[in-house]
């Protein structure tokens, strides 16, 4: 095929001068960009491979290299934009749904980047989080109404009696995930992602006191050890799911959906089976992995009431069950159903949350921001008198710790983190972990590349974002005057919108910045 | 010359006869687990602490003679050691654990460790004169006790040797020299003249140089070099006659006829293990002094260590001389550790030598002359580069590694001499032991952790 | 400091198999290190033709680690030296070839178990081979190691 239709997406500058002919960037390509011509001792390097990864530029001792973003060379035209162009001539060449991995990366409004938080001045003192207490702690699952007691029967609203934890004389309430911040790992498979990452999850999350999430790909055996902070996840292909894999989670998730492709079922291709995701998977070695679109036991919301009881009833009613949907047009109407289902959370994944492989066209085109998506569901709950039924956990591309206390703001209980956790652990966001070869070690299942991530640089990267971001949590909170992350919840007084339409505030339920109450 | 605290009439606490590679090994060892017993060194050598396998490369002019020395001269004095040099022992007492030497001293101990070496052989040879010498009465045949009569004629297994050899190239301008032996020892002595830019002539028994140690494809190499550069190897042949002038060697007549003209001869036949002074002492040798695992003799508070010893082969699984440095330092240091009190036990060794002629390195270990059986319980895999003078030889016994030659080409040997040592079973790993790039990450994993994992690791 | 008795003495540099990537960046910051002038760019476009790598890669396709002198308890090398050049620390355990005493006689590489041990050729002809950077509080293969491959610990822990 000589004819060329776009050009490479990066050029690759490498500083002669700088250049030694170590080849380290040349052994750390898994995309074959560099070669060393041993006949004049250099390195030539083919952009057209080029994924933009920055793994070499990043392991370059001498900093010679320097990738950088190529302008697109097609004549500018506002409507056919090189993206469009680009992806016609792909298409036109293989004849197939585009690929693509991580978050949509499209201009969409970021509404986090619109909503500004609140802070004391006189009126009501502020607090130093290094000289006061100050909790961030939270508890995700069933939440009693205030004036609830032993014997008093159900509260308005309440569906069935769940198994409650009774206390004596206090107030009724269902089995509890306690988190040390309101921060969580997001769904993400051991397939998708490297044993080593999974296991930098798992133990920072245990370490930290949070949750990670196996995602659909099962526990494998070696995260035994990590199970009380474990969110195990029950998927369309219902992989590695067995009486066993749930009483060991701290908590079941049941999925429905995810942010980057609602409607879309997932397949791993038969050669990513190997043994041990086999084994983990509990399907045969070398079978294609396919999760349906839907559960094909669910095509209802008593459908799902069915399933949440039958795990409920499988774990002797000793751990939360919840459900992860995508944010879509009629959120608040599906959570409500999931609520009244008997979820004892509800995980919503937005428009922009991550994939390690999703078809482009409906990543880029589907659901909604989760920031509204947090706002409606949190409003509708409330509304309905069922809010305290079911925790919320948000995701879908939360950036910092000033998302995480907006997303609080809003309504969320507490947020999922995926991407984020992929960064800090190396991930360069270049898109491509569907090709599986990942030189960060992350989104790759081969062994010369999963050898990249030391599970111990992983796990201690992803400790000290955690501890970073709860101390930032902290410090906006005594900012704010709250000595307690549970004093925030829905507090949307403490926000104010920014260059945002009516519509839009009346959605997220924020005035706008310079209203006053 | 005496060092420390040496003429005491108290009994000696540890007495050690010999300064090279064993003894001070030995005393050091002695010091790590006793820091005051006295500690005395007997050497016939006037010389301190040299290092004997580094007189060639002061007689090749590689080094000073001031960096011959192994240890500061401060080492005796430090550890409060007694040095007494000039020293050679001529009778043991074993009865009364007590010795003499030669210039009639006598010393008490409580422990004896002989450490006294190899002596090296010098055969019987015919001499002739030349010219009015004829007429003088001079002995017929050369032999160990007379040689040294006649100038030229050398051994060269101490620094003695090797500075009056030094002394001789330089006051009679010698720029032609015959190596009687093509051993390592001769080859060592050729090394260091080829280096000064002399020609020499090896004359060796065996069909080829260096039989011992290497096989026939290694020899070859190292020969032609040696002859490609002008030097003469005569194999199959020995000297049969020497003929002097003046006193001095100036020839000689091998077995096949051929007159050579030589300024010099060096006599590298091979060297024995110095037993003489165990005469009547009831410590039993064999060719060597016979010790056991711990170095005991077979007289009560008497070790051995070192050249002077047979020691077990693990390659052979029986007891057998095997001097080489390495051997004799790991001995004397398991012989001094139970000298003071230790329980440090030898657990064999086998033979391993690395030489550089003209610039190709080689090493060999174990049992290297070896070819393959008809019953597949001996493999024996080669490698012959000889445009690039490279040799490899892997000899393979019931699937564990017993011998190995490396010409050209010496680099991470020690491998190889750790998967023999420690007797590991390759049968797994047989297709890459030829590898150019053969490493540690190609040995059994349980091998490797070993290696990578465990601290210390005993060769 | 590393040159004293006590806790620190004992250090020793560890290997992680499984997670060495085969970067061989060890290989040249060592070689950086024990250049003339200690620069890197300098130093290969100057001064490496006689600067030998003391740390040394072996990959097997996936398979791939760093290994250099593990500075043996009972040192085999220090056995077969015949000139005294290779010593072991009394106080430190570390294993050193004095380059002034070496006579390049290959002894120690003929018995190293480990191959840690190289013919350097350019330069003086003496063998080569990791000092444990002495000078260094972390030997510049560990720290430069990007994914901890390496590790600088306590032998007893």
């Amino acid at each position: 095929m000589a004819l060329k239709l776009y050009q490479s997406e990066f050029s690759i500058e490498r500083d002669v001068e700088k250049c030694i002919s170590c080849q380290v960037c040349v052994r750390q390509c898994s995309n074959d960009v560099h070669e060393y011509i041993s006949e004049n001792d250099t390195i030539i390097s083919d952009s057209m491979k080029c994924v933009g990864c920055h793994r070499c530029e990043s392991m370059c001792p001498t900093g010679a290299i320097r990738i950088e973003e190529r302008e697109p060379h097609f004549k500018t035209n506002y409507n056919w934009s090189s993206g469009h162009l680009k992806n016609i001539y792909r298409q036109a060449d293989a004849g197939g749904v585009l690929l693509t991995g991580m978050g949509s990366d499209k201009p969409y409004p970021v509404y986090w980047d619109h909503i500004l938080f609140n802070a004391s001045q006189v009126t009501n003192p502020s607090i130093d989080p290094l000289r006061e207490p100050m909790e961030i702690k939270t508890f995700i699952g069933r939440k009693s109404v205030q004036q609830q007691y032993p014997g008093c029967g159900p509260g308005p609203g309440e569906i069935r009696d769940t198994g409650k934890k009774k206390e004596k004389n206090g107030p009724v309430v269902g089995p509890q995930l306690e988190l040390s911040t309101p921060v969580l790992f997001s769904a993400m498979s051991y397939g998708s992602i490297s044993f080593n990452a999974c296991r930098a999850l798992a133990e920072a999350a245990s370490e930290f006191g949070t949750c990670y999430n196996t995602g659909e790909g099962g526990l494998h055996r070696d995260l035994y050890g990590y199970a009380p902070n474990t969110i195990v996840q029950v998927a369309s292909g219902r992989f590695g799911v067995d009486r066993q894999y749930l009483n060991m989670g701290a908590a079941i998730e049941i999925k429905i959906g995810q942010g980057a492709k609602p409607g879309i079922g997932g397949h791993l291709p038969g050669e990513k089976v190997t043994e041990d995701v086999s084994i983990t998977r509990m399907i045969p070695m070398g079978s294609d992995a396919i999760s349906p679109a839907p559960h094909h036991d669910i095509y209802s919301i008593e459908d799902l009431a069915q399933l949440i009881y039958a795990l409920k009833e499988a774990t002797g009613w000793s751990k939360p069950v919840g459900v992860k949907v995508s944010a879509v047009h009629n959120i608040a109407p599906i959570a409500s159903g999931i609520v009244r289902a008997g979820a004892d959370f509800i995980t919503i994944d937005g428009l922009r949350g991550g994939t390690g492989a999703a078809p482009q066209v409906t990543r880029d085109n589907v659901g909604i921001p989760i920031e509204l998506a947090i706002a409606s569901v949190d409003e509708r709950l409330r509304e309905e008198g069922i809010r305290h039924f079911a925790s919320i956990l948000a995701a879908g591309s939360i950036r910092s710790s000033s998302d995480v206390i907006k997303a609080i703001a809003l309504g969320a209980d507490a947020v999922n983190i995926g991407t984020a956790a992929l960064v800090a652990m190396g991930c360069h966001l270049c898109q491509k972990c569907y090709t599986g070869k990942c030189n960060w070690g992350i989104a790759t299942q081969d062994p010369y590349l999963t050898k990249r991530l030391n599970p111990e640089v992983g796990k201690r990267r992803l400790l000290n974002l955690l501890r970073a971001w709860s101390l930032e949590i902290k410090e906006l909170l005594g900012g704010a005057g709250i000595n307690a992350i549970e004093s925030l919840r829905g507090n949307r007084e403490h926000l104010r919108g920014i260059g945002l339409s009516e519509k839009e505030l009346s959605i997220l339920g924020i005035k706008h910045a310079g209203e006053t109450w | 010359m005496d060092k420390g605290n040496i003429m005491s009439n108290d009994s000696i606490d540890y007495l050690i006869i010999g300064n090279s590679a064993s003894g001070l090994a030995a005393a050091e060892s002695i010091r790590e687990l006793d820091g005051q017993g006295r500690i005395v060194i007997l050497t016939e050598e006037e010389y301190e602490n040299y290092s004997k396998p580094l007189i060639t490369y002061y007689l090749a002019g590689r080094i000073s003679a001031g960096r011959i020395y192994l240890k500061e001269e401060s080492f005796y004095r430090e550890n409060n050691i007694g040095l007494l040099t000039g020293a050679r022992v001529i009778s043991i007492n074993t009865g009364n654990n007590s010795l003499k030497t030669e210039d009639g001293r006598s010393f008490e101990y409580i422990r004896l460790l002989i450490a006294s070496g190899g002596k090296p052989i010098v055969p019987e040879i015919r001499h002739s004169t030349a010219g009015k010498e004829r007429k003088k009465n001079l002995e017929r045949y050369i032999d160990g006790s007379n040689y040294g009569n006649i100038g030229g004629i050398f051994t060269l297994t101490t620094l003695k040797d090797a500075i009056a050899i030094k002394e001789y190239i330089g006051k009679n301008k010698i720029d032609n020299i015959c190596i009687l032996g093509g051993g390592l020892i001769g080859l060592k002595s050729a090394e260091a003249f080829l280096e000064t830019g002399m020609k020499i002539t090896i004359i060796e028994l065996a069909d080829r140089i260096l039989a011992a140690t290497f096989d026939r494809e290694a020899s070859g190499i190292i020969e032609n070099t040696i002859r490609s550069a002008g030097n003469g190897i005569y194999t199959g042949n020995t000297i049969e006659e020497i003929f002097t002038d003046n006193g001095r060697i100036s020839g000689c007549r091998l077995k096949d006829g051929s007159q050579i003209e030589c300024g010099m001869l060096i006599i590298a036949v091979g060297v024995v293990p110095g037993i003489s002074i165990t005469r009547g002492t009831g410590i039993k040798t064999s060719r060597g002094i016979l010790v056991d695992d711990h170095m005991k003799t077979s007289v009560k508070n008497v070790y051995a260590s070192g050249d002077v010893v047979e020691s077990m082969d693990i390659l052979l699984g029986e007891n057998r001389n095997i001097a080489i440095w390495p051997l004799a330092v790991r001995q004397g240091y398991v012989a001094g550790n139970n000298m003071a009190g230790g329980e440090k036990s030898y657990s064999g060794g086998f033979f391993m030598n690395s030489v550089e002629i003209l610039g190709i390195p080689s090493v060999s270990m174990g049992l290297t002359n070896v070819e393959a059986s008809g019953d597949g319980s001996v493999e024996v895999k080669k490698e012959l580069k000889t445009d690039r003078r490279q040799y490899k030889k892997v000899v393979i016994r019931d699937n564990r590694i017993s011998g190995l030659i490396m010409v050209g080409n010496i680099e991470r040997a020690g491998i190889y001499a750790g998967l023999i040592k420690n007797r590991i079973d390759i049968s797994g790993i047989k297709q890459d032991i030829f590898r150019e790039d053969f490493g540690i990450l190609h040995l059994p994993s349980n091998y490797r952790k070993h290696l990578v994992v465990g601290e210390g690791i005993e060769v | 400091m590393r040159g004293k008795p006590g806790d620190e003495a004992m250090k020793r540099i560890f290997i992680k198999e499984e997670y060495c990537l085969g970067c061989r960046l060890c290989e040249i910051y060592c070689q950086v290190k024990h250049s003339k002038s200690k620069k890197i760019i300098k130093a290969f476009k100057e001064e490496l033709v006689d600067v030998l790598p003391r740390v040394l890669v072996e990959e097997i396709g996936h398979n791939a680690f760093a290994i250099q002198c593990r500075h043996c308890v009972d040192a085999p090398c220090v056995a077969a030296c015949i000139s005294g050049a290779m010593q072991k620390n009394k106080n430190t355990g570390v294993v050193t070839c004095d380059e002034e005493k070496c006579v390049g006689c290959w002894s120690c590489i003929m018995a190293c178990p480990y191959g840690a041990i190289k013919r350097d050729l350019v330069g003086r002809k003496i063998a080569s081979k990791c000092d444990l950077c002495e000078d260094e509080d972390i030997p510049v293969c560990v720290k430069n190691c990007p994914n901890e491959a390496l590790e600088f610990r306590d032998t007893g822990e």
